[in-house]
């Protein structure tokens, strides 16, 4: 199995933070959809500052539901979630935006526009914020240079391998330097080996002080790099296992 | 350029790229903008014309009192006088009994002979009102009208107040077709744009989710779509504009001869400034569409 061929720069240092300075801090947390059905029950949890954390589980589990907390797209049924410093059980609509673009995030599916170039793609994440056109191509090509894609930037994602595109959604997600990194099942849909190369990229955002938190059914992944896991079932934590050495 | 600079020039160019990618869904709504207000501009245009009709009539809209045979001289003066006091008029005119047959006889030109051989002028003096330019409608006429009346010396009066009356009656009711048709029309084509913003939304929903997701606020998704109603708007206020004034230069010379004849001046299309308003109204009823399907929970 190939090793990473990409890494993303930045300071190291931060994966072993001190637990209390919390970048994401859960209290007591459920969410229902249904009266009577819970996704998530009870769940209290906290994630330092540039931590990297495998939340796990078999399908249904609340990881998405979970992620989803996290970056504002749901609010909590009961308890409260502080992220970033900001509660989002009390977070009016016009505050999500500013949150969301301190948190990077990443699809199963990628969520690439099929209709703009890759270049395009990843601006989005800066044209929200109104970075200059300049800026902007300069930080997005910087951003595809350290993950190898400078030279697919003028193509749309269609013609892209489902690892390049996958690349991109991670170009878009870090462009803006997020706080945050959440990846959904970042490589549900990569072969063995592209699955590697898109879990060392993600790692390596962790280097620099991003917190990241990567939901994935695949326990080979966690027991390769070693890190934090949170296992949940039926919408409740089951398990916490704290960083071990990473397998070689 | 400030960031904000920046972020409109986006805008503009997401709403054209928008509406450049539904190209059959925006046309359908320039051109019912452009249908409803070349209904509008019509009636529009034909007000107009009328009540600038009106008010070339005005200057010869004047009430005539007849006098009785032995007002002359001095109580002739202090009648005149009583009258140009009244409030609305602009001009009094004596016209005496030997002027009154002069003009009389100017008017049936060679049949004046016949004239000669009466003894007596059996035309009386009258006093030629004519009435200040606010007061140039039926009820201005009636309001002097009553007011001399009552004067001492006056026989009779006579006025264009029933033509007046009966020509405002048809500027009401082309004003009250105008409006009423101008409403419903402009309600249903706001019904009209606001499904086509609303269709735009739909096909983007992954672009709008995406967005989203990476921290765009609602302003900064919703100006695009609302920039793109704005444009369809003025796109069919231009293509309104366009068909009127073809309209015009079609129609117009049947009646331009006759009018020209009757009136003095042929009939006009729409000043510069005016013309502006037909598009402003085109932008604003797109604007005014594109708000309507966005209010609400809009997200897809």
């Amino acid at each position: 199995m190939s090793r990473p061929r990409f890494r993303l720069r930045g300071g190291g240092g931060a994966v072993n933070a001190p637990r209390g300075d919390g970048a994401i801090r859960m209290f007591h947390v459920s969410k229902s959809y249904l009266a009577g059905s819970f996704a998530l029950r009870d769940v209290s949890i906290e994630l330092a500052k540039g931590e990297f954390v495998f939340l796990t589980g078999p399908s249904g589990a609340g990881k998405t539901s979970l992620l989803k907390l996290i970056f504002g797209a749901e609010r909590p049924s009961e308890g409260q979630i502080v992220v970033l410093g900001r509660n989002i059980a009390r977070l009016g609509e016009s505050a999500v935006p500013p949150l969301r673009r301190r948190i990077g995030v990443v699809f199963q599916d990628f969520k690439l526009l099929p209709r703009r170039t890759v270049e395009e793609n990843v601006a989005l994440a800066l044209q929200v914020t109104g970075t200059p056109p300049r800026e902007t191509r300069a930080r997005v090509f910087a951003i595809l240079k350290q993950l190898g894609l400078q030279h697919r930037r003028y193509h749309h994602p269609l013609s892209l391998s489902g690892g390049e595109q996958q690349r991109v959604a991670i170009a878009r997600a870090l462009v803006n330097e997020p706080e945050i990194l959440l990846a959904d099942e970042p490589t549900g849909n990569l072969d063995p080996e592209l699955t590697l190369e898109i879990m060392d990229l993600i790692a390596s955002a962790a280097l620099r002080g991003t917190t990241v938190v990567v939901a994935t059914h695949e326990l080979e992944i966690v027991r390769r790099y070693g890190k934090r896991a949170v296992r949940l079932e039926g919408g409740q934590i089951v398990e916490d296992t704290q960083p071990s050495m990473p397998r070689s | 350029m400030t960031r904000t600079t920046y972020k409109w020039l986006l805008f503009v160019r997401t709403a054209i790229r928008g509406i450049a990618s539904s190209p059959v869904t925006s046309g359908i709504s320039v051109v019912t903008i452009g249908v409803t207000l070349v209904l509008v501009g019509a009636f529009a245009l034909l007000l107009q014309n009328m009540e600038e009709l009106l008010d070339q009539f005005g200057d010869d809209l004047r009430v005539t009192a007849y006098l009785e045979s032995e007002v002359s001289g001095e109580a002739l003066r202090g009648l005149e006088q009583r009258v140009r006091e009244i409030p609305g008029v602009e001009d009094v005119e004596a016209v005496s009994q030997d002027e009154a047959l002069e003009r009389f006889r100017a008017s049936v030109g060679s049949g004046s002979a016949l004239l000669d051989g009466l003894d007596i002028n059996p035309l009386p003096a009258s006093l030629e009102i004519s009435l200040s330019e606010d007061q140039r409608s039926a009820e201005g006429m009636e309001a002097v009208a009553k007011a001399i009346e009552g004067l001492a010396g006056v026989e009779s009066l006579s006025s264009g107040r029933d033509w007046v009356e009966g020509y405002l009656r048809a500027v009401a009711l082309v004003r009250g077709v105008g409006v009423g048709l101008g409403v419903i029309l402009a309600l249903a084509t706001l019904l009209i744009v606001a499904n086509t913003i609303r269709l735009g939304v739909f096909a983007r929903r992954d672009e709008l989710e995406i967005l989203s997701l990476v921290g765009a606020s609602r302003p900064f998704v919703q100006t695009p779509f609302l920039l793109e109603g704005l444009l369809q708007g003025a796109a069919g206020g231009a293509l309104a504009l366009a068909l009127l004034f073809a309209l015009f230069r079609l129609v117009l010379p049947g009646f331009e001869f006759g009018l020209e004849l009757l009136v003095g001046s042929a009939p006009r299309f729409f000043s510069p400034g005016e013309a502006l308003i037909v598009v402003v109204g085109g932008a604003g009823l797109g604007l005014f569409g594109s708000a309507a399907a966005l209010s609400g929970d809009w997200r897809p």
